[in-house]
């Protein structure tokens, strides 16, 4: 009985609520399939195990939560609701997040392995799943969990199952749908077009040239071009599904298209556009043979506008003349190159992304004795991608340098409009075969086994064309047959062509034994073997394992506590792998310039004419392997306070060795590109937490609180041999093409890298008497003299920021009062930094508000935040410094929700229950961040750097849930 | 029963799957279209492709010519500010050190292009897959490679004095900070060596313009020889290239730097450079097929009308105006090698001529050898400029013939007639030549190669191994800096021992 009682706490532990079912009352957990029913499971990899036998680290999020927050892409369910998992979203619709499972391992790479049904895709496969179809979601944290997949496994492992059907069941039909708009939650301060006009002349007149403004009085305030490039836009979705089976088969139906328009641009030029069509279904073929099918069709559409760039129409917006009236053929006369009215640009923004995918896999299981099972399955996935771009002739103002189009619609000589199609398409199945052996021992002793093998092979390939001359300019004719350029002597390039392809196999064996002693003492080993075709011939086969121990000291009979309920201790240790390499080999190149690193060029023009050249391109390391992770993991679950409350809480600790660094080499081996070896490596501590509370008042209110926490510390420890090597990212330009952050030994991984700054300068004593800074004037940024030599250069640059969270917390909070259901999810992000890149800082681009602060003379500030203004900077105040990090620590309502069902319904009426709910997602962002948008998504080194990143919008949306 | 053949079955599929295991994961290039060098180097024209990529690097050296410049008398390195091209600016005030990006450009590349020769070398009588493939003309194919592996070492020297020395095959990472600097007297060795390899199989005339010949290999040899103040070697061999009769000095110096004059009558050996397949790395911006040191020459902002010939350019190679004044009266050569662009603008009022004064270290002069010309780029157009370097002029063989036999105690009248040539071209008449005798006449002759050869990179090295640097460069420290630092990066990776007083 106490196993039953369980249950509910455990449940809740793991993060789905509770719910009235066909006017039952009672809590009950979400939908459970019919195998499941007295003891939760959760899906591990080859196979599935009982929660309360569990002795790895495991996040799950369960349907129920993923339907209250009608996610576009599953990722946003996963914030925040699964500790240990570190998910920036982006706000472009469909883009794909940041996600990292418990820490930074590396400088590239670091999507954890995706798992669909048993089936290994990846983190961009889940902008393509329907949130409606996922029937639970567990997260594999440690190596006990994720040692299986071996080699794919070091970043995690994210395993969704969708839903399948139900055997002797009627049809069970359920439709859903909501509708709704979004827009954006905050624009960025900048100047009206008085204030720029004002700031304009004193840049000039500060720099020596006269006024640029003259009558100050007649700017106004001009146009804000956030407000004329932000839109509101639609979002929609509809599913139907219908499951139900008979006793020889099962099945599980679903159709949905899913429609977001993008905010920057409205509909029309940003959105996302997904149809999905799935069908699984279970024969029994014999009664001991089982035959799976699991399909998926999908077409995913979208359009987008440039972004998070300074130029990108939201970068234009923010730094585009404010005095110039807001139309699309408004032009400025100051700013003549790079920025360009936000509007023209988004007008001759032409794209479209068609894509197909289907995905699935056939899977016979039989059961050779009652215990003996033998599963061979056949996952795959087909993508193919169609897009089309077109960049027209665009006139941007009469004086602007970069028109391709003269104001009388003739193109300028030399330019001309394009179209190209882009084609990629890739192919990737494995092949996977099983068997799994169930025993007892003696009763007491529980074994369960898993031994199987796998083959994978990922393969695709792309191509392209791209075609000038364009008939009339425009989108409508926009394609590679209407377009009329030919290739010439002079123009080489007005029809061009390109193809490549690529591929990757491996060849995996597996085996796990777990044991419990009377369900009291846990024990669990895996091995895997992994071999790769991209590993150096001296290292094809890597060996991976973890054992993991787990006591339920509940259980134990001098366990009398009457406060906890039930307790669990357990620890994990093991090895895991990432395969980020790529075969190497001692090649030879043919023809002419290399655009590599090292630009190891071939050939030489004799007189005039060029004659290609051959030369050694590549070398070898035959002793390339993987990625080696070891990770321990120690940590507890318990239930308290009468199965009240619930706690579950894991200290980690990763070490990654192996990273792919270049070796510091002899500069006289010459210019072929050293091979990259496996020497970097890096350490990661941490903390998940997970707490659950839930409360039942009067039987009528009921409430469930599940808080969850995540931290983790990351350090570079190693990188090339000598320790010197820095791998830097985060670029951005204004003025100067600048780098913020660094991969570095001795710090965290992304880190911003820069000058710290130490007030202004406010008189010439105070410059004298400083280190010697090139160019300073009063008024300028004091940098600090970190290194202490007495001069202000490149080497003063230090850390200036870190971009990671120092912790992340989620609290989802469901709320049932009658008839009544309220969901209120909030995540907060503590001690993020974030770099403010997109101000393009020319003489003439619009300005932030800051600039209002400035220095004006002796005692008038001293941040550094507000330097003077002046046209020229020879002190370089925009150099990388921390004057332009901001803390981006933020506190989101993500999701409140408000539902109301009926149910009860008349015989007659087909009809189980209606819910109609009211939703608001990013309903509000606490945070002191001056941008749109403090989550600002990007790969280890582009987190955190804000180069006008496109924001989450807040969306209003209401719908309808009906079960028939 | 049904049970047994189940698993069979099964087993059955598992030993067949793992039979086919081992080459499921094995990578094969071929597989991505990837040539391996086991299928390179099986034809003749494998060979010949190859060699061709041998001469690349040399166009990588272009920087070596603004070197030799800035670094002496002849040119100040300009540019925007004290900061901008600084690894130019110390060079040119004497501040360099071992952290120069430029040096370690020069050495990086001279050692690619001996890597590439010595993998020539290394598959010459047997290739990669351990054949044999012989054709018609190996041998002088071979010496286009020593030539050039000998001069890649030359190169070397002249910068760096003691360099790694290693000739049998192209280095990989198991020989990484395996070398340490061999003496120089052993490199010139090697030189001399692969020198006279080349010049016994290379032929006298190359059907492509730019290939090495056996007098280009003679002329490379005198100079080697001269710089190692083997003065009888250097005379006899220069004598080879003067008697061949193959060379002439045409009359019209400007047309010389013009890209009409490239591969011209006078032309012992250039460094061959086009337009016409533009370039865009600026990742690596010496490494295209088109010369990056003349966009360095430009005036800055330089605008006019359709018929003024210059492009702009970034000022950071200006003629110094010592240079200038050095020139006598009537020299035509002044007016070739230095543009006063003042001058020029109130000479051409039609141009109408608007330019940026350089706003660093001007001179008002500007390096017009080399100065970027309209329509001679194309693509990304600081990088394709077409202009050739002219590294072994006629006139350059000439004066060292002339250097060569004063200093051997031969002829003094040959020596005058070499001499004489060259002035009477640069003057147009007779009246100009000079008459002088021993040491008068070897301080003419050094004299005369600074005005002939200006600004074609030759000056700093000519200082240095006649022993007038130190009076004639400010900042030149003897004993330290006749040779550049060994890159800093080497020296910290290779454990290399630094050059004296850096």
């Amino acid at each position: 009985m106490r196993g039953k009682f369980t249950i509910l706490p455990l449940a809740l532990l793991l993060g789905f609520s509770t719910q009235q079912v066909n006017g039952q009352t009672g809590p009950k957990p979400g939908r459970l399939s019919d195998t499941t029913k007295l003891s939760e499971v959760v899906v591990v990899g080859y196979g599935t195990r009982k929660v309360t036998k569990v002795s790895g680290a495991i996040s799950t999020i369960k349907s129920v939560d993923i339907e209250k927050l009608q996610p576009v892409r599953v990722e946003d369910a996963l914030q925040g609701r699964a500790s240990g998992l570190s998910i920036i979203n982006s706000g472009s619709p469909g883009s794909k997040p940041t996600v990292f499972v418990r820490g930074i391992p590396s400088f590239s790479g670091t999507d954890p392995l995706v798992i669909i049904d048993g089936v290994p895709q990846t983190l961009t496969d889940l902008n393509s799943i329907n949130a409606s179809d996922i029937e639970s979601i567990n997260v594999l944290k440690d190596a006990a969990t994720t040692a299986i997949y071996g080699v794919k496994g070091g970043n995690g492992v994210i395993v969704v199952t969708t839903k399948s059907g139900k055997r002797n069941q009627k049809t069970d039909i359920n439709y859903s749908s909501y509708y709704g708009f979004q827009e954006v939650v905050n624009t960025v301060g900048v100047l009206n077009a008085t204030e720029y006009g004002a700031m304009v002349n004193e840049g000039s007149r500060l720099a020596g040239g006269g006024l640029v403004f003259s009558d100050l009085s007649k700017l106004g305030v001009g146009t804000n071009w956030q407000n004329e490039v932000f839109k509101r836009a639609a979002i929609q979705s509809h599913n139907v599904t219908a499951r139900g089976g008979s006793d020889k088969m099962t099945y599980f139906l679903s159709a949905g298209a899913l429609q977001q328009g993008g905010i920057v641009g409205g509909m029309d030029k940003s959105n996302f556009t997904r149809g999905n069509l799935t069908a699984n279904l279970i024969f029994d073929l014999t009664p001991k043979l089982k035959f799976i099918m699991n399909t998926t069709g999908v077409v995913l559409n979208s359009k987008g506008v440039q972004e998070n760039s300074f130029n990108s129409v939201l970068g234009s917006a923010i730094n585009f003349d404010p005095t110039v009236a807001n139309s699309n053929a408004g032009y400025s006369n100051l700013l003549l190159s790079e920025i360009y009215n936000p509007l023209t640009k988004l007008d001759n923004t032409y794209n479209k992304n068609v894509g197909t995918k289907i995905y699935g896999k056939f899977e016979f299981q039989y059961d050779i004795l009652d215990n003996l099972k033998v599963s061979t399955r056949f996952g795959y996935t087909k993508f193919d991608n169609d897009a089309k771009s077109f960049t027209p002739l665009v006139f941007y103002g009469p004086l602007n340098v970069d028109n391709t189009m003269n104001a009388d619609g003739t193109a300028v000589a030399g330019k001309f409009n394009q179209v190209n199609h882009d084609k990629m398409g890739n192919f990737n199945w494995t092949w996977e075969s099983f068997a799994n052996y169930n025993f007892k021992y003696k009763e007491d002793h529980d074994f369960e086994t898993v031994l199987g093998f796998a083959l994978a092979k990922v393969s695709g390939n792309a191509l392209g064309a791209s075609r000038q001359d364009v008939p009339f300019n425009s989108w409508e004719f926009a394609d590679f047959t209407a377009a009329t350029g030919t290739n010439t002597a002079l123009n080489p390039t007005a029809i061009n062509g390109y193809y490549y392809q690529y591929f990757r196999r491996n060849l995996s064996s597996f085996a796990r034994v777990n044991y419990d002693f009377k369900s009291r003492y846990l024990a669990s080993v895996t091995i895997r073997r992994d071999g790769s075709y991209a590993f150096g011939i001296d290292n094809k086969y890597a060996n991976f394992y973890s054992g993991s121990l787990g006591w339920i000291v509940s259980e134990e009979d001098f366990f009398k506590s009457k406060f906890i309920n039930n307790l669990k201790v357990r620890g994990s240790y093991g090895a895991i792998g990432n395969e980020n390499v790529n075969p190497q080999f001692v090649g030879i190149i043919t023809g002419g310039p290399s655009y590599g690193p090292t630009g190891n060029s071939n050939g030489y023009s004799f007189g005039d004419i060029f004659v290609p050249g051959a030369t050694v391109g590549s070398a070898a390391n035959n002793a390339l392997r993987w990625e080696k992770q070891i990770q321990s993991n120690f940590g507890f679950d318990m239930i308290f306070h009468k199965y009240k409350f619930s706690l579950s809480a894991d200290v980690f600790r990763k070490s990654v060795d192996g990273l792919l660094f270049t070796p510091s080499a002899s500069l006289y081996l010459g210019t072929v590109p050293i091979p990259t070896d496996n020497i970097g490596s890096t350490q990661t501590t941490g903390v998940d937490i997970t707490f659950a509370y839930y409360e039942k008042i009067k039987d009528q209110v009921k409430l469930s609180n599940s808080i969850t926490f995540t931290a983790a510390k990351n350090e570079v420890t190693a990188t090339n041999t000598d320790g010197t090597a820095k791998i830097f990212g985060g670029y951005y330009f204004n003025g100067q093409s600048q780098s913020v952050t660094v991969f570095e030994k001795g710090f965290s991984p992304g880190y911003f890298y820069g000058y710290k700054t130490d007030g202004l300068f406010q008189n010439e004593q105070e410059i004298a008497a400083a280190a010697k800074q090139l160019g300073a004037k009063p008024g300028d940024i004091k940098f600090v003299d970190v290194n202490g030599d007495g001069v202000i250069n490149a080497d003063d640059r230090t850390q200036i920021g870190n971009p990671f969270p120092d912790f992340t917390l989620g609290w989802n909070l469901t709320v049932e009062y009658k008839n009544f259901d309220l969901n209120a999810f909030t995540y907060a992000s503590v001690g993020n930094d974030i770099y403010r890149a997109y101000e393009r800082n020319g003489n003439y681009t619009n300005k932030d508000r800051r600039i209002l602060e400035r220095w004006t003379g002796e005692g008038s500030t001293n941040s550094a935040e507000n330097p003077r203004y002046s046209f020229v900077d020879a002190n370089n105040n925009s150099r990388v410094s921390d004057r332009y990090v901001e803390d981006g620590s933020f506190v989101k309502l993500k999701n409140i929700q408000l539902g109301y069902s009926i149910s009860n319904f008349p015989k007659r009426i087909k009809i189980n229950k209606i819910r109609f709910y009211a939703q608001v997602k990013n309903a509000f962002v606490i945070t002191k961040y001056s941008g749109f948008d403090p989550e600002i998504a990007g790969g280890v080194l582009d987190t955190g750097i804000d180069r006008g990143a496109y924001p989450q919008a807040r969306t209003f949306a209401l719908g309808i849930d009906v079960k028939f | 029963m049904k049970k047994g053949i189940s698993t069979i079955v099964v087993l059955s599929v598992l030993i067949l799957t793992l039979a086919s295991c081992k080459k499921w994961v094995d990578y094969d290039p071929h597989e991505d279209f990837k040539q391996t060098e086991l299928d390179y180097l099986r034809t003749e024209a494998d060979y010949r492709t190859m060699a061709v990529s041998v001469y690349t690097p040399i166009q990588w050296l272009n920087q070596s010519v603004v070197v030799g410049e800035i670094a002496s008398d002849n040119a100040v390195s300009g540019g925007e500010s004290a900061s901008d091209v600084l690894s130019l600016q110390q060079i040119d005030d004497m501040t360099h050190n071992a952290n120069n990006s430029t040096l370690t450009e020069l050495w990086q590349a001279a050692y690619e292009g001996i890597n590439r020769a010595n993998y020539m070398h290394q598959y010459k009588a047997k290739n990669p897959g351990g054949n044999t493939v012989s054709f018609t003309g190996k041998e002088a194919l071979y010496g286009e490679v020593y030539f050039l592996r000998a001069y890649y070492y030359f190169h070397l020297v002249r910068f760096f004095g003691d360099v790694p020395l290693f000739t049998e095959k192209r280095l990989g990472l198991t020989e990484s900070k395996s070398l340490k600097r061999t003496d120089k007297a052993q490199v010139y060795a090697q030189i001399e060596s692969d020198l006279l390899s080349a010049i016994a199989v290379l032929p006298s005339v190359q059907i492509q313009k730019g290939r090495v010949t056996k007098y280009a290999a003679q002329a490379l040899l005198g100079k080697v020889y001269l710089y190692q103040q083997k003065y009888t070697d250097a005379s006899d061999m220069l004598a080879n290239v003067i008697n061949s009769n193959a060379f002439s000095l045409p009359s019209n110096y400007e047309g010389i730097f013009l890209s009409s004059g490239e591969n011209g009558p006078e032309s012992v050996f250039e460094i061959q450079y086009s337009n016409t397949s533009p370039y865009y790395n600026w990742g690596a911006v010496n490494r295209g097929q088109g010369n990056y040191a003349v966009q360095q020459c430009g005036v800055r902002g330089i605008n006019g009308t359709d018929s003024m010939p210059y492009a702009a350019g970034w000022s950071t190679n200006l003629p110094t105006t010592d240079l200038a004044s050095a020139y006598q009266s009537g020299d035509k050569r002044k007016a070739v090698t230095v543009l006063d662009i003042a001058a020029y603008k109130a000479a051409h009022p039609s141009y109408n001529i608007t330019y940026q004064e350089a706003p660093y270290k001007n001179t008002g002069l500007y390096n017009q050898k080399f100065l970027p010309r309209k329509g001679q780029t194309s693509g990304q157009i600081e990088l394709n400029y077409l202009n050739n370097y002219r590294t072994i002029r006629y006139a350059d063989v000439l004066l060292m013939a002339a250097e060569a036999l004063v200093k051997s105690g031969g002829s003094e009248v040959k020596a005058l007639e070499y001499v004489n040539l060259v002035r009477q071209r640069a003057f147009g008449d007779n009246t100009h030549n000079i008459s002088a005798s021993g040491n008068a006449l070897y301080l003419a002759i050094l004299d005369e190669r600074r005005l002939e050869l200006a600004m074609e990179g030759d000056r700093f090295f000519d200082l240095v191994r006649t022993g007038m640097a130190e009076t004639k460069i400010t900042g030149f420290v003897k004993g330290k800096h006749e040779v550049f630092p060994i890159p800093f990066e080497e020296i910290n990776i290779s454990g290399l021992s630094q050059n004296p007083g850096y």
